[in-house]
């Protein structure tokens, strides 16, 4: 159904790509963490836009996951922008609160879903998981990685084999946000390749 | 002619204290059931951090030395006559300057031609060392004392302190970080690179497994030292880990391709308490000659 919301919900799709797609150009882990963040408010805001659009019913769930990936990537920019212990701690205290809540909830979607497809929801789980360590892991290399396997795995979720689950739904603009996050690393690589080496750590002169 | 005393935070061993004429006054280390003990006389640092990690929960408590420990060790000096500089590890970390301070003032009444300087270095360990090694050096190219402290004051302006742990557990226990922290840090194999930064502790990244953060500390040193590398004094410390230590100086002349002179040093309890066993400690600054009257 095309009506003005659903219009707007493709232009935050196509913002989201945007930051997103930005994101990973980004070595420091704080400009990191406050463009993703951005771009998860833009995500958010997209599945809010198609629910008034289409029904809330059947996006409560994805908007629920975005308010999750959008606390996260903020909390997170928050921990690296402060970098004292104390925010370091109330911040990981937080996470880990929010991740069991996480695991707890996608045992529940695996428990549920029919037996065809759980392996999909296993492996969903498993990536969504390790996308989260791979971003709070130092260096550039870890996040890029983990973000490839998350994106591959909610890809194919858009195929086909998502039939059996009779969930199936051809969400083009899903299709681009999680390419462009693929496509971005690869960039990033090509750009990082083609770069003269400069050092991780950057120590004070004398 | 000036006598030089530091506590115990620059890590010299006695041998060297002996040879390089320097009074050390040594921090205290305090088990739960064994009292104080003075560090590098009741214990040694290999026996302390050989305790420290066989017996697990045990977080002993350090002490800076006392404005009497100060004054036992300068009076001396004082009634034959000498100047005194004394050099203390960062106030911002300990006691030990207050306590010098209070000494100098002290004995300042009863020995008015002489003269006491007491220099918070704002760094400890093989940075605390390394500006003292600087101070000897000038103290041997017969610098007075005026002209001692203002290039010294001057030196500990350019060091840089860095170190690199084995685990995060000794800063847990010493509460530096929290437990969920140390947790995740732990499960993840994280090891922290913390630096001296205005005479503070702070961390500057952490890496994922030793080898990483050995190679990638040495590729930081050589990308700020590469340009000026014959203007530095570098220094390398280590706890209870000699044969990483003793690679890691070697890698690191062959990177910057110049010889580290200072020997390689145990770093001691007040900084070693919270890093453990396994960590490394590196330190540059400018050496006196560069410093210059301009600088």
């Amino acid at each position: 159904m095309i009506n003005t919301w659903y219009i707007i919900a493709q232009i935050l799709g196509l913002i989201t790509i945007a930051f997103e797609f930005s994101s990973y150009q980004i070595k420091d882990k704080t400009k990191y963490f406050l463009v993703t963040g951005i771009g998860s408010l833009f995500w958010m805001a997209m599945f809010v836009a198609i629910g008034i659009s289409t029904g809330m019913d059947t996006q409560m769930s994805l908007i629920i996951a975005a308010v999750y990936s959008t606390v996260r990537n903020l909390v997170f920019y928050v921990i690296f922008k402060k970098n004292t212990p104390q925010s370091k701690e109330i911040g990981l205290n937080f996470l880990l609160v929010m991740i069991v809540i996480a695991i707890v909830a996608g045992t529940v979607t695996v428990l549920n879903a029919p037996e065809q497809v759980r392996w999909l929801h296993i492996l969903g789980l498993v990536v969504a998981l390790g996308f989260v360590v791979g971003q709070y892991l130092p260096g550039v290399h870890y996040v890029r990685v983990a973000v490839v396997f998350y994106a591959v795995v909610v890809l194919l979720t858009q195929t086909p084999i998502n039939i059996l689950y009779g969930d199936f739904r051809w969400n083009i603009m899903g299709i681009l946000i999680e390419s462009a996050k693929i496509i971005s690393v690869i960039v990033f690589y090509v750009r990082y390749s083609t770069q003269p080496k400069t050092p991780q750590l950057v120590f004070a002169k004398p | 002619m000036y006598q030089i005393i530091s506590d115990g935070g620059c890590d010299f061993t006695k041998e060297e204290a002996r040879k390089y004429n320097i009074e050390v006054v040594p921090f205290y280390i305090t088990f739960e059931d064994d009292g104080h003990l003075k560090e590098g006389v009741d214990i040694t640092k290999e026996d302390y951090f050989k305790r420290l990690l066989e017996e697990k929960g045990v977080f002993p408590k350090t002490a800076q030395p006392s404005p009497q420990d100060y004054i036992d060790v300068m009076k001396p000096h004082l009634e034959s006559g000498k100047d005194l500089v004394v050099i203390t590890i960062s106030s911002k970390l300990s006691g030990s300057y207050n306590s010098a301070t209070l000494a100098a003032g002290i004995l300042s009444d009863d020995y008015p031609n002489s003269v006491i300087k007491v220099i918070d270095t704002l760094s400890a360990s093989v940075g605390q060392g390394l500006i003292l090694r600087e101070i000897l050096k000038m103290q041997k190219a017969n610098f007075n004392l005026q002209k001692t402290v203002s290039y010294a004051e001057k030196i500990l302006k350019t060091t840089r302190v860095y170190f690199t742990l084995d685990t995060v557990e000794y800063l847990k226990r010493g509460g530096r970080i929290g437990p969920t922290t140390a947790f995740v840090g732990g499960i993840l194999g994280l090891r922290p690179i913390l630096q001296l930064e205005d005479g503070q502790v702070s961390q500057l990244d952490s890496v994922r497994g030793k080898k990483n953060a050995l190679k990638m500390i040495q590729e930081g040193i050589v990308a700020a030292l590469q340009e000026e590398k014959k203007n530095v004094n570098l220094s390398i410390g280590h706890i209870l880990s000699e044969d990483d230590a003793v690679n890691f100086k070697a890698n690191t002349e062959l990177s910057l391709g110049m010889e580290i002179d200072n020997p390689i040093t145990e770093v001691g309890a007040a900084i070693g308490t919270h890093a453990g066993p396994g960590a490394l400690a590196f330190a540059y600054c400018k050496k006196y000659e560069m410093i210059g009257d301009a600088a």
